[in-house]
């Protein structure tokens, strides 16, 4: 389980590798809110590596979305598996965030 | 010495010649100080440089002999009864006996004395283990044990320092020879400090004070110091927890090697029992927490209403099975008057005692709201008032479903905010999705939605269930999946609810077997 931070133009870009859950997403929260910090406004998390999120990684991405928003930025999400789509649209989390099937779409939409 | 001084008798006797030992004493090197004798001896008024020799005295010739291979020790004799001369060839006899009686018997009373040296040493490791295995905090047992061990080496000060990981600091937990004012931390990374670097190297030192070059370790270090690491050993790899040090010795001799491996010694017994009290104390904490989430759970499952109590307006059977002893799952039943029955599934997005805190933060406001509002999202919108602030400091959020079943209007209203199990089952045996309408209860600030579908009386199913029962997975990680739920419930549809329940969760233990579970599983089957 690990978080990659890189910059792609005016993007932060996050790969989440392998969950997201209670044990680790308190580390997803203080990466990005550093960079928000720092003053980045432009946020995608990609989890093409993620396999699941529990219901409080889910927690975590509302509360960033929030912080973010709140600093005038936004948070843009992508490459939802299978599950996590069902997951997303069951529990009307979709409605929430801007949820791109590739990265480069996702980049293109900010 | 008995020995001697018994030849040293048969001698007198045989010869009437009084024949003395004299040994040096140690604090006055000039003066003689003991003598092993037989009859009235005369000390010389001064001992011959030469190896022996007749020397004169007062009370006439005496005959003196240095005794080889022992420091200051001479034998003397004469002078006779009757004023003869002792003869020299008697003493010639005589000396090699006494010279080898001697050294035997002072080398016994040297090793009595470092036996008994050794014994002190044995008495304090078992004093020390005593006190050791008694304690839980090891802090009152600290200052018992430098007070044994600087009394065993004779160090006037001293002091037991523990590692404190957050400052990162040397600090004393005991001290003796040291007001307790003055006592200082001494920072790991201090390059001056000797007690500093044993922490670092893990190795014992014995350093001079001027060696000592840190503010921080002043008050600790006179003269020769001795600081011995007290480090903790597993199977893993070793630990250091923190430093022994003694110094200002009263003899003002430096520590020796068997000090040094005493010290070693009650420093291991320190840090294991430095370890034992720390994983005593997490242990005790861990029952504690274990009892209380034990409480917990049974005031949590206390919360749960009995489907029984709401027989007479509909048929209910609700079931939660937690994964842990405290977990978010929850299920609440209304009675809401002119036929209609409430019906609420939820879930904690966490696990623990905060989430059963919110857990039945939310079931108790539910309660009352409603009883006030008959449109479910209404409901769930005036529960939101309620628990939003708590869920917004602990970024919790509750996915909810409330669905309101009035059978002589043979309608079901629910309102659903990020549920994904819920649904109503027709007579016939079809089913259909009641989706979310909202995202959990918490994540947005707008009251959510309702929305309104026919119900059979008597005849509709309304189902819902949380993921832990469609997630829950067999040996192979294979998930059981939402189907295997629809088809128990669509094939035994007619049975009586309870009937139903036991069926689902029949097939889910047939599909995991003995796999443990992930998640909290609850299931509640309405017919109205």
């Amino acid at each position: 389980m690990s978080f990659t931070i890189r910059k792609q133009g005016e993007i932060v870009v996050v790969d989440v590798e392998g969950q997201l859950i209670v044990g680790n997403r308190q580390e997803l929260k203080q990466k990005v809110l550093d960079e928000l910090e720092k003053g980045e406004k432009r946020f995608l998390i990609d989890f093409s590596q993620t396999g699941y999120i529990d219901s409080s990684g889910l927690g975590v991405l509302v509360s960033l979305s929030k912080k973010i928003r709140e600093q005038g930025g936004e948070l843009r999400l992508a490459n939802l598996n299978d599950d996590l789509k069902t997951l997303f649209e069951l529990t009307k989390l979709d409605t929430l965030f801007q949820i791109s099937d590739s990265r480069e779409r996702a980049l293109e939409s900010f | 010495m008995k020995d001697l001084q018994a030849v040293l008798a048969a001698f007198y006797d045989a010869t009437q010649c009084p024949v003395a030992v004299w040994m040096g004493d140690e604090k006055n090197p000039a003066a003689l100080a003991t003598a092993i004798s037989a009859g009235t001896v005369l000390a010389p008024d001064a001992l011959p440089e030469t190896e022996q020799g007749p020397v004169a005295t007062n009370g006439g010739e005496i005959l003196t002999a240095r005794l080889a291979g022992l420091k200051r020790a001479w034998m003397t004799m004469g002078p006779c009864e009757g004023g003869s001369r002792p003869l020299e060839r008697n003493a010639k006899l005589l000396l090699p006996v006494v010279n080898q009686m001697l050294r035997t018997g002072l080398e016994m009373e040297h090793t009595a004395a470092e036996l008994a040296g050794r014994y002190e040493e044995i008495s304090l490791l078992y004093t020390i283990s005593e006190i050791l295995g008694r304690t839980v905090a090891l802090e009152e047992a600290a200052k018992t044990i430098l007070t044994e061990l600087s009394q065993t080496v004779g160090a006037r000060r001293g002091a037991i320092l523990l590692y404190d990981r957050p400052t990162t600091m040397l600090y004393a937990v005991a001290a003796i020879g040291i007001e307790q004012a003055q006592l200082t931390s001494i920072p790991i990374n201090d390059m001056g400090s000797v007690a500093a670097r044993v922490f670092r190297t893990r190795h014992l030192a014995i350093a001079d004070a001027s060696e000592s070059t840190s503010e921080h370790e002043a008050i600790y270090s006179r003269d020769t110091m001795l600081a011995a690491p007290i480090i903790w050993t597993s199977s893993t790899g070793s630990l250091p927890l923190g430093v022994v040090i003694l110094s200002e010795r009263e003899t003002g001799q430096p520590f020796s090697a068997g000090d040094q491996k005493l010290v070693a010694a009650i420093a291991t017994q320190i840090g294991i029992a430095i370890q034992n009290s720390r994983l005593v104390r997490a242990s005790m904490d861990q029952q504690r927490l274990q009892q209380e989430m034990l409480l917990a759970h049974d005031l949590q499952m206390k919360l749960l209403p009995r489907p029984a109590s709401l027989s007479a307006d509909a048929e209910i059977a609700a079931r939660v099975v937690p994964a842990e002893s405290v977990g978010g799952d929850f299920y609440h039943l209304f009675r809401l008057g002119n036929a209609s029955t409430g019906v609420m599934i939820g879930d904690v997005s966490s696990h623990g005692y905060r989430a059963a805190l919110i857990m039945a933060l939310t079931m108790s406001a539910a309660s009352i709201h409603a009883q006030i509002h008959s449109d479910p999202g209404a409901m769930l919108g005036a529960l939101l008032g309620s628990v939003r602030d708590e869920l917004t400091t602990t970024e919790m959020f509750v996915s909810l479903f409330y669905g309101v079943v009035n059978r002589k209007r043979s309608v079901l209203n629910y309102a659903n905010t990020g549920h994904p199990h819920a649904f109503l089952f027709a007579p016939d045996g079809k089913y259909e999705r009641l989706p979310a309408l909202d995202p959990p209860l918490g994540m947005v600030d707008e009251p959510p939605h309702a929305k309104s579908l026919p119900w059979h009386p008597r005849e509709s199913l309304l189902l819902l269930f949380t993921d832990g029962i469609s997630d829950a997975r067999n040996a192979k990680g294979d998930k059981l999946g939402e189907q295997r739920v629809l088809d128990a419930v669509r094939k035994n549809r007619k049975e009586p609810v309870d009937t139903i329940l036991e069926k689902v969760f029949e097939s889910l233990r047939r599909f995991t077997g003995r796999t443990p579970l992930r998640d909290d599983q609850t299931l509640v089957i309405l017919r109205a």
